[in-house]
């Protein structure tokens, strides 16, 4: 699918990792026109669609903006928009369950870190979680040929998705608990690890990847 | 040739399957549902959850299987026809299905949370979110020329997407007084 080339984006989020990363490497691998605006906050918050963000707005060459919000709405908008999500449907839902499972899993983090009471059963539901979503990482990449993507044998939307949940949990989750990047660092296999190292040296990543920590040097240190 | 069959996995509840069950009720396709042995089989489940969909194809090729509710729903609705094929108008369908998800994630934090501060915590992010979607969905069904519809003249995948949710969302909160959009 091709867009005009006088499109441009503006994605609109806080300057954190957050919420936001997956659409900011969509918007990358795409080579979209993009800035991003960090609005002041709580003051913006009544001026977007649900009061939320992240929000994107593509604005056309004559001016008229598109807005949409909600996470895998606009990820999912974006890797169909520019080819990164196949467009046979079951290809897609593959894809798009693992984006899932990692959303599922982020929201039992945040509500085992934040809570004051029976931590330990939360604590042992979300370390099943985390096993089981690995595990899963590792039968994809198992399944596929190539051993540099875990679908295809080119940049996806699970690529994304799936160097997205290791950076969220590695690089920023530490924020809310800070022994996470331990744990989910000793449930990683080599090959998982190689392939986050071999989707942060995708050239299309190259525009985004350079301002950022590299995750990959982490993971090896 | 004919088309597939499927196989539904849920538990006999409302829950998070209601939107999936109307889908395949209105694809009009041959549908069964299994009520696993829980928590048995858990381990032969893709994600160790349920729901789970099974596509059966008459051509002999393996089972499609797939899971996550929502990922469930928006693959129906697609292979169906009940959402668009263009992004942006599907889009604008999505958002608010994961907007109703989201509502729902926070009443779920409400009915899990075990202390008196996350319980409020978790009520007063549910309340102020299902205010934003009923004042969402109501300006969109204004919008639509007040037809009951949320998108165009027929029944949508949001249509659908929002009586599950509007179902459970009654049943787990008895006790609370929604202000009920004008078209369920």
């Amino acid at each position: 699918m091709t867009i005009a080339a006088e499109t441009s984006f503006v994605l609109r989020y806080f300057n954190v990792i957050g919420r936001a990363e997956g659409c900011r490497m969509l918007l990358t691998a795409a080579n979209a026109n993009w800035t991003e605006e960090n609005p002041e906050w709580p003051a913006a918050k009544e001026k977007q669609p649900f009061g939320r963000l992240p929000v994107l707005v593509e604005k056309s060459g004559n001016g008229d903006e598109w807005i949409i919000c909600e996470t895998g709405t606009i990820e999912r908008y974006l890797a169909r928009t520019f080819g990164f999500l196949p467009a046979d449907l079951k290809g897609a839902a593959e894809q798009e369950q693992m984006s899932d499972q990692h959303a599922d899993l982020t929201e039992a983090f945040l509500n085992m870190a934040r809570a004051t009471r029976d931590k330990e059963k939360l604590v042992e539901e979300f370390d099943a979680l985390l096993g089981r979503m690995i595990g899963e990482h590792q039968k994809i990449l198992s399944r596929n040929t190539c051993k540099n993507h875990l679908f295809g044998d080119s940049l996806t939307y699970g690529d994304i998705a799936f160097y997205t949940f290791y950076k969220l949990f590695i690089v920023y989750m530490p924020v809310y608990q800070n022994d996470i990047a331990g744990i989910v660092k000793a449930k990683m296999s080599p090959e998982i690890v190689a392939l986050l190292a071999s989707i942060e040296q995708e050239p299309l990543l190259a525009p985004h990847i350079s301002k950022c920590e590299s995750l990959a040097a982490q993971l090896t240190a | 040739m004919p088309n597939p069959t499927y196989i539904l996995r849920y538990f006999p509840l409302v829950g998070l399957s209601e939107a999936c069950r109307l889908l395949l009720t209105a694809a009009n396709v041959e549908w069964t549902e299994e009520h696993p042995e829980w928590p048995q089989e858990k381990p032969n489940q893709p994600h160790g959850r349920l729901p789970v969909l099974v596509e059966k194809n008459p051509d002999g090729s393996p089972d499609f299987t797939i899971t996550e509710s929502c990922n469930i729903e928006r693959y129906l609705a697609r292979v169906y026809g009940f959402v668009p094929a263009d992004p942006k108008q599907a889009a604008r369908q999505e958002q608010i299905c994961e907007l109703m998800a989201d509502v729902f994630s926070y009443l779920s934090g409400y009915i899990r949370a075990s202390s008196d501060e996350s319980k409020q915590m978790f009520l007063g992010k549910f309340e102020a979110l299902l205010e934003t979607l009923i004042e969402v969905q109501t300006k969109l069904i204004e919008g639509n020329g007040n037809n009951g519809r949320q998108f165009g003249d027929s029944l949508s995948y949001a249509d659908m997407v929002a009586y599950g949710f509007y179902k459970k969302l009654m049943i787990a909160m008895a006790r609370f007084d929604a202000n009920v959009p004008k078209f369920v």
